[in-house]
């Protein structure tokens, strides 16, 4: 960079002896707005994530936490976990991608009837909270399932690999059938036709054209079910049998055995795949311009009506959508009868004990907690947006990076850091900077820590949606505020969030939906006097009391869905553009 | 279609036009190997009221230049003075100018009305002032019906009128337009054109225009701004650009141009030279590095040449000056001719053509030109 002073001589000395101050040779010139707002936001995520992250980390560094590592790939028990961890991960990333694969291509390029109707029946694990999909099936294929024992009259057993397998697959697969449906979306037609006119029938068409060029979408979709597999908490407690995984296995040092090292160490493993893949997959996104997206598809693409290619991959979907129904029904149902499979009474009781006893105190407070914790992780998320996609350079990566960081790392390593950092004050230099905020002893009952939770975990969705928004909105837009004398925060307020809200609305459903069912992250620290959805499900489950459970979980999907469609509404009532003046 | 009543009324005498310097504006991307010199330590001073135009081919850094005065970019080196304030350090956000976008950069949510409120609103004018100066900048440009739609609901014409009213509005000291017009189709845009300079001119706003269309830069500028790799070639009004281009990248990006190569016999005075073309010796108008400069090319327009058929059947000698009709193309108010030269292919136009007359291809002519209107040039642009 060329200082003033060295600058090429001027043709006549500048007649400004003006005010210049030669030492300022900032490279980027942020108003003070902008760089107050870059303080606080890496100081916010600083106490959500970096913080948790770094006590996770230094605790499974300590003396205790070093013990379980130095075992961790010598001895034969927790080589076997590992081993179970990546078998399971691979299993699910693999299964779940082809359900999602096949779900998309039927919805992208065949012709049926129904398409809305199933589009939404595939959503519905999202939604759904963790337990759902694994009582159900053992209601259903368990020792005296509904169907293995009573339809089938055999013997199977649910817990274990087999049936892990089978949920979480069940619960993922959303995740790869919205990344390769949107991926097969924006596919060019052209290529297709281009293949066509040169002598490829449709099968050929196929396999040389569109399979390839969905290879990075398959590869993103199996890495991140696999890390969202090998992550999962919930279902390895209640389905995993002799089965252990990391996550569960670090779950029963903490909660059984009272070793937060071993916990803290346990989940390190996870977090290094994950992490990986994270990175792995910002890579590729960076790189992706060459792969897919042509941005304006030229035509649309002719739905294909053959039979040969419509009846093996519609029965197939059909299968899949055939295990949701029963799946789901049999939630619905299980809350209204005594023992679903055992005493098929009818009765009321489930749903009298849940909003009679501690029930509605869960069902109010984790309701509340994601309330608060959506539109603060909303506002952030797109603020961070804003910075990354408009105002930071260089630092723009590590920005998003940071953003990000709260759903990348897994929800155990989270909420483990989260019990070792905010269970006691936090102190530095002599100063208190926070009390406690998590544990049965801190303020507000440990709510506030569970609102951080869900903040740092929702504030991704807000960030994606937002980065996505803001990148189709032509910076001159933002210029030209700045040009009539906006500064960077005004034309954020004026001219940002005004454009992206629809956006961001959808982003921040999704991200509701995910403070409402999680519970890996959050159930080192719910306490008795704030209870969690999730967490009281899990005891009911392991109690043994699932019509309970079912109650519970159809009244969580009833909540999610209700807030689903108020945003949904909200969004519609408010058109962007004003009505056109009649007459003109 | 403009009102000028409206607009001076809107401006009221109280803007004072700025008078821009630009002294050593440096712009550079990248580091090391991979730098880039976008823009290189240009000098510019635009005088109050005057309207210059930076040309050039997509890459010169024209835009980098206009954008660097805006503020949105930050200079490597060098400085921008308005009336001899140095506005380096100032946010763009705080600089008296305004801009136009390429793409208008309507706000889409905001009706035109409040488009055009914008800036008023950020500075916090009070109310019935707003609502006078917005109502004043709407009709100026004719907008006064439109003043509720919303931007999607206009023309593209319609749409460039509100990005004009919006930065008129804010009675900038520089408006800076960065090719406002390359979105209109061809008629819109000759309107356009005339409409921006004649109101430019009318109320006297310093203007920085930045285009690649010669076309726009000769018809609204008082002075044009040629630019080539990051720096000036030539700064100058169109008629000098035009006739008397300080290179032959300015002769050969404005207009069309034919480039003879041609001896030089002597330099006969200041300005001008001797050359032997199409076998005479001819006195040229010349660039002052011309005399001194080893190659020289003679510039000549095409519709500075004139073509005369010679009668073969007379039988008359070649004297060496003339040519063959290689392509002869009738556009209706012109005659495009492609003639063969001892000089090499030259291009001929003809306006207003009689018929009958037309060269036909294969026929022999007399090529002659006038010398006044030609320009002797060094082939290479000298150093400094």
């Amino acid at each position: 960079m060329t200082d003033i002073l060295e600058a090429p001589a001027p043709l006549e000395p500048p007649s400004v002896a003006a005010p210049v101050k030669q030492s300022r040779r900032k490279r980027v010139r942020q108003d003070p707005v902008t760089i107050t707002l870059i303080v606080v936001v890496v100081a916010i995520l600083f106490f959500l994530v970096l913080l948790p992250l770094g006590k996770t980390l230094s605790t499974a560094f300590s003396d205790k936490g070093l013990a379980t590592l130095s075992k961790m790939f010598t001895s034969p028990v927790n080589r076997k976990i590992l081993l179970n961890t990546v078998v399971l991960g691979l299993l699910v990333g693999t299964i779940g991608t082809g359900v999602g694969f096949l779900l998309a291509y039927a919805q992208a390029r065949l012709q049926w009837r129904g398409k809305k109707f199933v589009h939404l029946l595939a959503l519905i694990p999202i939604v759904s909270p963790p337990f759902a999909v694994a009582t159900a099936i053992i209601t259903l294929f368990g020792r005296g399932g509904i169907i293995s024992k009573q339809l089938l009259g055999l013997n199977w057993n649910v817990y274990g690999l087999g049936g892990l397998t089978v949920v979480l697959a069940l619960s993922f697969f959303p995740i790869a059938y919205l990344n390769l449906l949107g991926m097969l979306r924006s596919l060019d037609p052209a290529l297709d036709e281009a293949s066509e006119s040169l002598g490829a029938s449709k099968w050929q068409v196929f396999l040389t054209v569109t399979l390839p060029m969905l290879i990075p979408g398959f590869a993103a979709s199996f890495l991140l079910l696999f890390v969202e597999a090998i992550a999962d908490l919930a279902n390895p407690i209640v389905l995993g049998g002799d089965f252990t995984v990391l996550a569960s296995r670090a779950y029963i040092a903490i909660i059984g055995e009272y070793n937060l090292g071993a916990g803290a160490a346990y989940s390190l493993v996870l977090l290094v795949p994950a992490l990986l893949v994270f990175i792995v997959q910002r890579y590729w996104s960076t790189r992706s311009s060459a792969v897919s997206v042509t941005g304006k598809p030229t035509g649309t693409i002719k739905l294909n009506t053959s039979n040969v290619a419509r009846v093996p991959v519609l029965i197939a979907v059909g299968l899949v959508m055939a295990l949701i129904i029963t799946i789901y029904g049999t939630v619905i149902l299980g809350g209204f009868v005594r023992i679903l499979g055992i005493n098929n009474e009818f009765t009321l009781d489930n749903y009298r004990y849940l909003f009679g006893g501690i029930g509605s105190d869960a069902i109010i407070t984790t309701t509340l907690l994601a309330l608060i914790a959506t539109p603060i992780a909303g506002v952030m998320g797109t603020l961070i947006a804003w910075l990354v996609v408009r105002k930071l350079r260089r630092a723009a990566g590590v920005m998003d990076f940071l953003g990000m960081l709260g759903l990348a790392v897994p929800g155990t390593v989270l909420g483990i850091g989260y019990a070792i950092a905010y269970n006691s004050p936090v102190d530095g230099w002599g100063l208190r900077f926070l009390p406690a905020l998590a544990g049965g002893g801190a303020i507000l009952g440990g709510a506030m820590a569970i609102v951080m939770v869900y903040i740092a975990r929702s504030i991704p969705a807000g960030l994606r949606t937002g980065i996505a928004a803001l990148q189709q909105i032509d910076p001159a837009i933002d210029e030209a505020s700045t040009s009539l004398g906006g500064s960077g925060l005004t034309t954020f307020r004026k001219v940002t969030i005004p454009l992206i809200r629809p956006a961001l609305l959808a982003g921040l459903t999704y991200a509701f939906a995910r403070s409402m069912t999680t519970i890996s992250a959050i159930i080192f620290i719910t306490t008795p006097q704030t209870r969690i959805m999730t967490s009281q499900i899990l005891s009911e489950v392991e109690a043994g009391r699932f019509g309970n459970a079912f109650a519970y979980c159809t009244i969580l999907i009833a909540i999610v869905l209700t807030v689903i469609g108020l945003l949904t509404l909200a969004v519609r009532d408010r058109p962007d553009t004003p009505m056109p003046t009649p007459g003109t | 279609m403009t009102d000028l009543a409206a607009a001076e009324k809107l401006l009221d005498n109280t803007t004072a036009s700025g008078t821009l310097r630009l002294r050593g504006l440096t712009k550079e991307f990248g580091n090391g190997a991979d730098k880039v010199v976008a823009v290189d330590a240009i000098d510019l001073d635009i005088e109050p009221g005057e309207f210059v135009t930076l040309l050039g081919p997509s890459g010169c850094g024209k835009t980098t230049t206009l954008r660097m005065i805006a503020g949105f970019e930050d200079p490597s080196g060098g400085q921008v003075t308005l009336d001899d304030v140095n506005m380096i350090d100032t946010p763009p956000n705080k600089r008296p100018m305004a801009m136009v976008f390429q793409s208008y950069a309507l706000f889409p949510h905001l009706k035109v009305r409040d488009n055009v409120a914008y800036g008023l609103k950020i500075r916090r004018t009070p109310s019935a002032k707003l609502r006078e100066e917005v109502d004043l900048a709407l009709e100026s440009m004719n907008l006064s019906a439109l003043a509720n739609r919303a931007p999607n609901q206009l023309s593209g014409g319609q749409q460039q009128r509100v990005a004009l009213a919006r930065a008129m509005v804010m009675k900038p000291r520089v408006l800076l337009f960065d090719e406002p017009l390359s979105n209109l189709d061809a008629k819109l845009r000759e309107r356009m054109r005339i409409e921006i300079r004649t109101l430019q001119r009318h109320l006297g706003i310093t203007s920085v225009y930045v285009t690649h269309d010669q076309a726009e830069a000769m018809s609204m500028s008082d002075r044009i701004v040629v630019m080539n790799g990051g720096r000036v070639e030539q700064a100058a009004s169109p008629d000098i650009i035009y006739r008397q281009p300080a290179s032959v990248f300015v002769a050969d990006f404005i207009g069309r141009a034919n480039f003879l190569d041609v001896e030089k016999e002597t330099s006969t005075q200041q300005g001008r030279a001797r050359v032997k073309v199409l076998g005479h010796s001819v006195d040229v108008p010349a660039h002052p590095d011309a005399p001194a400069a080893e190659d020289v090319v003679l510039l000549l327009r095409p519709e500075s040449i004139r073509l005369k058929a010679v009668d073969t059947r007379a039988g008359g000698g070649l004297g060496g000056h003339e040519g063959r009709v290689l392509f002869s193309v009738f556009y209706g108010d012109h005659v495009e001719y492609e003639v063969e030269t001892e000089h090499g292919t030259i291009t001929a136009v003809v306006a207003d053509p009689n018929v009958d007359a037309i060269h036909r291809e294969g026929d022999d002519v007399e090529v002659s030109f006038n010398a006044e209107r030609a320009w002797l040039l060094p082939r290479t642009r000298q150093p400094g």
